[in-house]
């Protein structure tokens, strides 16, 4: 097989370059998709119907509907009505941000309805408000049975970025793409980008492995 | 110190309490007993509103309570509960469970509230326990931290809802007593228990639910050597 390593050689700075911002919409997205899913989750848990039925919509419809599509309602649909020109950047950090947010809702969610019905109960008897026994008893317990889902999530969240290459996001995949169109080439365009993806998800897994057991030493 | 009035409460169509009245006076130690499902974790739930009624009036400390969150976590801070199963907060160490509410609740700072705490884990004979988590205690040990939390809220009445329950025998004792050097000085408490000889040795008063009903209540060499009713004579001969 005639491999055309110098293609590989040509496009490894950009392939390097686009890894790197892979790792930067993934990280902005989970961080920022972390908390505003902890919101989404408590309101979906609310107790008043309205707002939980709209959370609960909210929901339905960033998992119930494909990533890609949201990624291109958010980029040609949405971000136009708050900048000009739309950087694709933005919109593909946007769309994995709520997207995953959604997502994050349900494992709160899941999270905190795992920690028994008692735990609620013995802080609410002594004296401390809802607010209170949810921030300081119910949610750090939760958090730790969060980890491992969250850690899913992530990695979810680092291969769908690569859907950033179809509204020219400069990630990793975009670059693939290029160098495919740009030497009508398959495997010295694509093979890195696997590499790369390979690279960042095993490196994650392996962090979330250790940060598991640091959790549950403690 | 408390009063309760007509009390009604239904889970669904289930009705659970069925017209209950009852008093407890300051430094007075009740002591409920009855068959299972007769309503009476339901009956403690209700005086410190861990669940809403349906119709009755209860006065605690003087004030009729009324489902405002601002009423409910005033009348809580007065009112302390012990469960049958501890509910420590587990990703807490044994003191902290004891400083986290007089912290957030009453804003005592840290020092202070550690101070109360080791005193009060001095007091259930827990001191050498204070940085543990609760994971490592024994149920007996666990139990004690749960009263010595309560306690640290410095509540007017003590609820106990079947605290010896879920032990092991050989650490019934050791709750008890502490539960006893309570009643002796002069908290007022409410304890659903199967212990009857607690019951004996400790209660002013012990009041018999069966189906909802409070069916008979007397001093407990009363109730338990000359009971009036029927179901309270075929409740004690089985337990006795
Ligand atoms: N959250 C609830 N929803 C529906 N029914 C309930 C609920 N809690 C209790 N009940 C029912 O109410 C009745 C009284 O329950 P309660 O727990 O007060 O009894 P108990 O006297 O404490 O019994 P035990 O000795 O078993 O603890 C039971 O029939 C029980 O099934
Ligand atoms: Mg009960």
């Amino acid at each position: 097989m005639d491999f055309r390593w110098d293609i590989v050689s040509e496009y490894m700075p950009y392939f390097l370059q686009g890894a790197g911002l892979t790792i930067v919409f993934s990280l902005v997205a989970i961080f920022i998709g972390t908390i505003l899913g902890l919101f989404i989750g408590l309101g979906r848990m609310s107790e008043k119907k309205i707002i939980s039925y709209i959370f609960v919509w909210y929901i339905n419809f960033f998992r119930g509907t494909p990533i890609f599509v949201q990624i291109l309602l958010i980029h040609f649909g949405a971000m136009p009505y708050f900048m000009n020109p739309v950087s694709p950047a933005v919109s593909l950090t946007v769309a994995l941000t709520l997207n995953a947010a959604a997502y994050i809702a349900e494992i709160f969610r899941a999270g905190i309805q795992s920690i028994d019905k008692g735990q609620m109960e013995a802080a609410r008897s002594l004296g401390m408000t809802k607010a209170q026994t949810m921030w300081h008893i119910i949610i750090p317990q939760a958090f730790k049975r969060m980890i491992p889902p969250l850690g899913n999530e992530f990695i979810a969240l680092l291969k769908e970025s690569s859907l950033g290459a179809v509204i020219a996001a400069p990630e990793l995949m975009y670059w693939g793409r290029a160098a495919s169109s740009a030497y009508y080439r398959t495997w010295e365009a694509y093979l890195p980008v696997a590499a790369g993806y390979l690279m960042l998800t095993l490196t994650l897994t392996y962090l979330l492995t250790k940060l598991e057991k640091r959790f549950n030493l403690s | 110190m408390i009063k309760i009035r007509n009390l009604v409460k239904r889970f669904g169509k289930l009705e659970v309490l069925k017209d209950i009245s009852f008093n407890v006076n300051q430094k007075e130690v009740v002591v409920v007993i009855g068959p299972s499902g007769s309503g009476k974790s339901t009956l403690l739930r209700c005086i410190n509103l861990l669940e809403t009624f349906q119709s009755g009036e209860i006065e605690v400390d003087g004030k009729t309570v009324h489902f405002t969150e601002k009423e409910i976590n005033e009348l809580r801070k007065n009112v302390g509960m012990v469960f049958q199963h501890f509910h420590l907060f587990p990703h807490k160490t044994v003191l902290e469970n004891l400083t986290i509410a007089p912290m957030k609740v009453k804003n005592l700072d840290k020092n202070s509230a550690n101070e109360k705490a080791t005193a009060l884990l001095k007091k259930v004979g827990l001191e050498d326990k204070m940085y543990v988590y609760p994971d490592s205690l024994s149920g007996g040990q666990k139990q004690r931290v749960a009263i010595a939390r309560a306690l640290a809220m410095e509540p007017k009445i003590m609820l106990f809802d079947e605290p010896t329950s879920a032990l092991d025998p050989e650490m019934v004792g050791e709750v008890l007593e502490v539960m006893k050097q309570l009643a002796r000085e002069g908290m007022t408490m409410v304890v659903v228990t199967h212990e009857m000889g607690f019951a004996k040795e400790v209660g002013d008063r012990v009041v018999f639910m069966d189906g909802g009903y409070i069916v008979e209540e007397n001093n407990p060499k009363e109730l338990f050597d000359a009971p009036q009713h029927k179901r309270t004579q075929d409740f004690l001969s089985k337990v006795l």
